[in-house]
């Protein structure tokens, strides 16, 4: 919501070279959800709404147990839920915490043209701050999990902030603090994928032996992972299988080649043109007074060779100031229409 | 390859002929001033480190906020140009000619051919622009209302319109070049609205014969 928490910042949107940390070791910070601990109790997203002062999302029913159909701009976490039909004829309940994955390399980041309106501070957090937001929605874009979501009654765009200023005071996050069965954990990074490896092997050993640890590498790894007890349906809990910055084909690598050919095609257009006019100069309609009586008129160069100099009556402003303007083309024989080469 | 000289009468005389009446002046200005705003806001939205642009262009909401809504003014402005120059920018046979004579024309400014209004570059320029202006307009509807569009709508769009922009900037680039510093005389026909005679036998002879027929 803010940066000026006295949080070292690694990046900063539009902002080159923007790293602020000259401390050692700070740690990094993440949250883990155990997906076989989740009883879809929708406690953290009350928590959410109550810690961040988020109003009230009108719900209704429209045949599933999840409360509202999606995030919203004031909705930053969300029980998504899906029932599917197991190979054995029985039936699974995929319920995931969704909510920003707070990336390691931040697509939304990479994306925003607002300096400063996205924000990765040094512990692994992403934040938006939304003074600086102009509101052109290219983190939408940019966003692999389809996360940050547009107001259009203050034209800003809102995610989960992995309640910084909590974890700024030594505070566990609202949705950490209020889950009733320890299914989202919070601590430094090193030991949620600890925890998460270890869960992952208790899961395999019980029989889910497509368990994982949700960590997506494609994005560089991310600050909300999660245990996936059914890695084989990661469709089904709305998770891609393969989030992707890096690649040349994926949206932030396509867009970061278009911004490097622009910024190639750019500059050479600009040295072109220059080289051009330094190598052909201006071309100036001939002067009256150069037409021979048949009309045969040899532009810059006079019809009979010499170099025509000086321009008479209201002439239009031409370029007699530029050298190479009355220089032949070089090369290239010039040929009058009676046969006659110039050199 | 021998460079044939152009035979062409020149008009013994300093009197101007208008080129451009008012409304397509005002109508070429328009569009001209408005693709400035969408050039640079549109750079200093797709370049992060061209942020700074956003600076002289009244911000970076204001600059958001605008540049949807002077796109339209200028697309109006390009759809004018439609009905105004449409059939004066058909090609015709001796655009070949001009293609094929472009080494000459670069060398001496002049291909010596008996061309009309316009000749091919300046066609070429002007079915580039509409063109070109289509698509920044199609693809800019789903920037414009982002949450109307599904991702990969979005997405395909964001990175079309930034690819459209960059043929816009390399034709605006060699447009403006050409008019003011490559031939001296010619942008007189879009402040004052006349050119000299001088200038429209060299490079426009038939234009200026017809012209005179009239």
């Amino acid at each position: 919501m803010s940066t000026e928490l006295g949080l070292a910042v690694r990046r900063r949107s539009a902002t080159p070279a923007s790293s602020t940390n000259i401390r050692t070791d700070t740690p990094q910070v993440s949250k883990i959800v155990d997906i076989d601990l989740c009883i879809g109790c929708k406690a953290c997203e009350v928590a959410c709404k109550e810690w961040n002062d988020l109003p009230v999302d009108d719900t209704s029913n429209f045949g599933s147990y999840q409360s509202h159909e999606d995030l919203t701009a004031t909705t930053w976490d969300l029980m998504r839920f899906n029932e599917v039909e197991l190979a054995n004829n029985d039936i699974a309940w995929l319920i995931r915490k969704d909510s920003c994955l707070h990336c390691e390399d931040p697509g939304c980041l990479a994306a925003c043209p607002a300096p400063g309106a996205i924000v990765q501070y040094q512990n692994g957090i992403v934040d938006f701050d939304q003074t600086k937001c102009i509101g052109c929605q290219y983190c939408i874009a940019g966003c692999p999990f389809d996360i940050p979501r547009f107001d259009p009654a203050s034209k800003k765009v809102y995610k989960c902030t992995l309640c910084v200023d909590r974890v700024t005071s030594g505070l566990e996050p609202a949705c950490v603090k209020a889950c009733p069965t320890g299914s989202i954990k919070y601590g430094s990074t090193e030991d949620m994928v600890a925890y998460g490896t270890s869960k992952v092997a208790k899961l395999q050993a019980r029989g889910f032996e497509n368990a994982m640890l949700y960590n997506p590498a494609g994005v560089g790894g991310i600050h909300m992972m999660y245990v996936v007890p059914r890695g084989d349906m990661l469709a089904e809990y709305g998770l891609p299988s393969d989030p992707n910055v890096k690649k040349n084909v994926s949206f932030i690598g396509l867009l970061r080649n278009t911004r490097r050919l622009g910024a190639a095609a750019t500059w050479a257009g600009i040295l072109g043109l220059a080289v051009f006019w330094l190598r052909y100069g201006r071309h100036a309609p001939p002067p009256e007074d150069a037409g021979s009586e048949e009309g045969v008129l040899v532009g810059e160069h006079g019809g009979d060779g010499h170099v025509v100099e000086g321009l008479g009556g209201n002439a239009p402003a031409n370029g007699n100031g530029h050298p190479s303007e009355r220089q032949p083309a070089e090369e290239q024989p010039i040929v009058t229409s009676d046969g006659k080469e110039l050199t | 390859m021998t460079l044939t000289e152009p035979r062409v009468t020149v008009v013994r005389t300093s009197k101007e002929v208008v080129r451009y009446s008012l409304f397509e002046r005002i109508v070429h200005w328009v569009v001209g001033v408005t693709f400035v705003y969408l050039l640079l806001s549109g750079m200093a939205l797709a370049y992060p480190r061209m942020a700074w642009l956003a600076n002289g262009l009244g911000g970076g909401q204001t600059m958001r906020a605008a540049h949807p809504w002077v796109g339209v003014v200028f697309t109006a402005g390009l759809l004018v140009m439609v009905f105004m120059w449409a059939g004066a920018m058909r090609f015709d046979k001796g655009d070949r000619e001009w293609v094929r004579r472009l080494k000459q024309y670069r060398h001496t400014g002049h291909t010596g051919l008996d061309t009309g209004r316009y000749n091919a570059g300046q066609k070429g320029y002007y079915w580039v622009v509409l063109a070109f202006g289509a698509v920044l307009l199609i693809t800019g509807i789903p920037l414009w209302f982002p949450w109307m569009a599904g991702a990969g709508v979005q997405q395909a769009a964001r990175i079309i319109h930034n690819l459209a922009y960059l043929v816009m900037l390399a034709g605006f680039m060699i447009h403006v070049y050409m008019s003011t510093v490559m031939f001296p005389g010619t942008m007189s026909g879009m402040t004052s609205g006349k050119v000299s005679r001088r200038w429209a036998s060299w490079h426009h002879p038939r234009w200026l014969r017809e012209k005179d027929g009239e």
